[in-house]
């Protein structure tokens, strides 16, 4: 049986912990307390104990209560793993104290044939989900989640990140392992905070994980600390790796691990090279220098590697759009980096945009519709069948005239239709009311007609008939129907345009 | 993707018999699935295992961790170190992946040697040939007071040493091992020594000292 140890935290109390070890990251030994509801990290490094006093101090302190005593703070709580008490050891070290991570970020089935890995009870790393072999290969299909499902998870970081961001703080190392994502349920959770940056205030202690890296941070790492030209962990850098998370989750697939030989004799040059000056994303439109080479991926790795087969253009056209931001235009130039709000409203956008697939052994069961091509699943080629509406959303701007939002949905059945949809002013984040979270509408299928059901939109007027269409009733959806939602500042106007597939 | 190989050069000369030889073998296995429970290493890392007491001999050739099963080890004989890092620039000429204008090889290997007692033939002969082979991270770790640390140090990057040579510190050695072959941050001031592909060198446990 292994003793306990005592700390105690700068505001008085005692946090005893049991003496063992149960992980060991780049900075910090980490134990369990006796209940395993928190753990207690302590620093290895205390060589500059005062500077890393004061800034875990002010993480759990001041930057905490920032986030989690403001408004909306309940909602922030899940999406981090934020330290709770700043600790002193017996043996006079620094270290946190922070809660457990939550149930559904643990294996509940682990891997395949029986859990041959043995990973049952694990945390659900990212690493897990961002690979075809491990996830496909490895894991158990229950654990997998859907395409939806990794929709989701990026919603849910970039909000975190964004929120972050807001307060003025970097996390630094945003990776893998430092975000828990949990694809049953859509879950995302940031982990080790301890190492944020406030910008002018604390500096780094990590320039990152491999993966992640910022091309500048890893160009300049040769130079010394306080080297003007040397480029540390920032918002800018946690941007970068924010767009390559969600490129990873969503196509499984680094989106700069292409097969461009840079350096011949020595595999780490190579590498410096490949993720830094030298960096080029293997979907570049107009260098295919950098291309994932298909007679060099493996079976299990298909057909996620195959970018003809799966290129990023499947995520829809505004995600396309902050790929070419994040890695061909803001690649080598972080200002034009997308922000992590840019990322939050571009995937929300998209959420509008998906359809279930129609073969239902599919594995991703929802996909982006594209209505350019011959609407097809991307994952399985199963074709869309029969007839679709899809709105394309317009709002009032400065008195009468109306404007296209670049905004559209597609239709499904029993899709709901949300205060979000009719108004451009109320916007899906924290902040959004509880009322407003309701659905005010749904779409049917009956008798080979596309029916709107008004649950509760007041204001719902068909334009080309001419007349209002209550609450309880259905309004019918054709080809050139517009649908007015709301007459308030910021209300919709719904153009329909009916898509059939008949093969 | 670049395969990150590891060469595990075991001792099992006579004075491995008993506990050390069971503990060594208990080590492996426990690296190895360790190593399997971490995603990163799961498809990158593959294990190779050569054996040496009066021969040197490959008991695995290099293998992807889902594929790797221990093979068993019996102790006997006197320690051909020579012999087995000869044996070992071969294998590591032959089943390493060298990177062409074409094509990304593999990693440079991460060679761990593990010996208890002095080594009884040319070692320098075999020493030699390994350095052909240059890029390799070698760490030597001395199992007990026979090793020789002066041999140990000439021929690796870092050497370790076991206050004991029983199972329990045995056992710490590999889970070491594990947590150096896994991915972590990066410090912003990494010491600019190239230490291989991996991350600098986790902190041992106080059962094991890095001989300076």
């Amino acid at each position: 049986m292994n003793n306990l140890a005592a700390a105690k935290t700068t505001d008085g109390l005692v946090v005893e912990y049991v003496e063992e070890i149960i992980a060991s990251g780049g900075m910090k030994d980490v134990y369990f307390t006796p209940d395993k509801k928190y753990v207690v990290a302590i620093f290895r490094d205390q060589s500059s104990r005062d500077a890393l006093l004061e800034r875990v101090e002010m993480i759990s302190g001041r930057y905490r209560e920032n986030i989690f005593e403001k408004e909306a703070g309940d909602y922030w709580e899940p999406l981090f793993r934020w330290p709770l008490k700043t600790l002193i050891s017996h043996d006079d070290k620094v270290g946190i104290l922070v809660p457990l991570y939550q149930d559904h970020f643990f294996f509940s089935y682990g891997s395949i044939n029986g859990d041959f890995l043995n990973i049952k009870g694990r945390e659900k790393e990212g690493k897990w989900f961002a690979s075809p072999a491990n996830r496909y290969k490895y894991l158990d299909k229950r654990e997998h989640g859907d395409w939806s499902s990794y929709l989701k998870i990026s919603i849910v970081l970039s909000r975190a990140v964004r929120r972050l961001h807001a307060a003025g703080l970097a996390h630094s190392d945003l990776s893998y392992k430092n975000v828990l994502i949990d694809p049953v349920n859509g879950n995302a959770c940031i982990i080790d905070i301890d190492g944020l940056v406030v910008p002018g205030k604390y500096p780094p202690d990590v320039v990152g994980t491999p993966d992640f890296i910022a091309p500048e941070v890893i160009t300049t790492s040769h130079l010394e600390r306080d080297d003007p030209g040397r480029k540390l962990p920032s918002i800018y850098t946690d941007r970068h790796a924010l767009s390559v998370l969600i490129y990873m989750y969503l196509l499984l697939r680094h989106p700069l691990r292409g097969d461009k030989v840079h350096d011949v004799d020595d595999p780490q040059k190579d590498e410096e090279l490949s993720m830094g000056e030298k960096a080029i994303f293997v979907e570049h439109p107009h260098d295919s220098s950098n291309r994932i080479k298909i007679e060099y991926v493996k079976k299990s790795e298909l057909p996620w590697k195959d970018t003809n087969n799966l290129p990023y253009t499947i995520t829809g056209p505004y995600l396309k759009e902050l790929f070419d931001k994040a890695f061909i235009d803001g690649l080598h130039n972080p200002a034009k980096r997308p922000t992590a709000d840019e990322w939050e409203q571009a995937l929300i956008k998209t959420v509008d945009l998906i359809q279930p697939c129609w073969n239902p052994g599919c594995d991703q069961k929802w996909y982006v519709f594209d209505n350019t091509k011959k609407p097809a699943c991307p994952f399985c080629k199963t074709p869309y069948r029969g007839k679709l509406p899809m709105l394309n959303l317009y709002s009032c701007h400065t008195g009468q005239k109306f404007l296209s939002d670049n905004h559209r949905l597609m239709v499904y059945t029993e899709q709901s239709l949300f205060r979000w949809h009719i108004n451009r002013r109320i916007i899906p984040n924290e902040r959004l009311s509880m009322e407003n979270r309701k659905r005010v509408g749904y779409f049917i299928f009956h008798n080979n007609s596309w029916l709107l059901v008004n649950e509760n939109i007041p204001e719902l007027y068909d334009c080309i008939n001419k007349k209002a269409v209550p609450v309880g009733k259905t309004l019918l959806l054709e080809e050139g129907s517009q649908l007015l939602f709301s007459r308030e500042p910021g209300g919709r106007l719904a153009f329909v345009q009916m898509i059939e597939n008949r093969t | 993707m670049r395969r990150l190989p590891v060469y595990l050069l075991l001792d099992n000369s006579f004075s491995m018999k008993g506990e050390p030889i069971e503990a060594l073998k208990e080590g492996v296995q426990l690296l190895t699935s360790t190593l399997r429970q971490d995603p990163y290493a799961l498809e990158t890392v593959c294990v190779s295992i050569i054996i040496f007491n009066t021969k040197a001999e490959q008991i695995t050739p290099l293998t992807d961790l889902v594929a790797f099963q221990m093979p068993d080890i019996k102790a006997d004989g006197v320690t051909a170190l020579g012999e087995a890092m000869s044996l070992l620039a071969r294998r590591v000429e032959q089943e390493v992946i060298k990177t062409t204008h074409e094509k990304k090889g593999d990693w440079k290997p991460l060679i761990f040697i593990m010996t208890d007692g002095a080594p009884t033939d040319d070692w320098k002969a075999g020493f030699n040939e390994l350095q052909k082979i240059k890029k390799a991270m070698v760490i030597s770790c001395a199992a007990g007071e026979g090793a020789r640390i002066d041999v140990l140090k000439e021929i690796s990057d870092v050497v370790v040493e076991l206050k004991k040579a029983d199972s329990e510190t045995i056992k710490k050695f590999f889970k070491w091992i594990s947590a150096s072959v896994g991915t972590t941050s990066k410090k912003v001031d990494l010491t600019k020594k190239d230490i291989s592909s991996f991350n600098e060198l986790p902190p041992p446990p106080p059962e094991i000292s890095v001989v300076p």
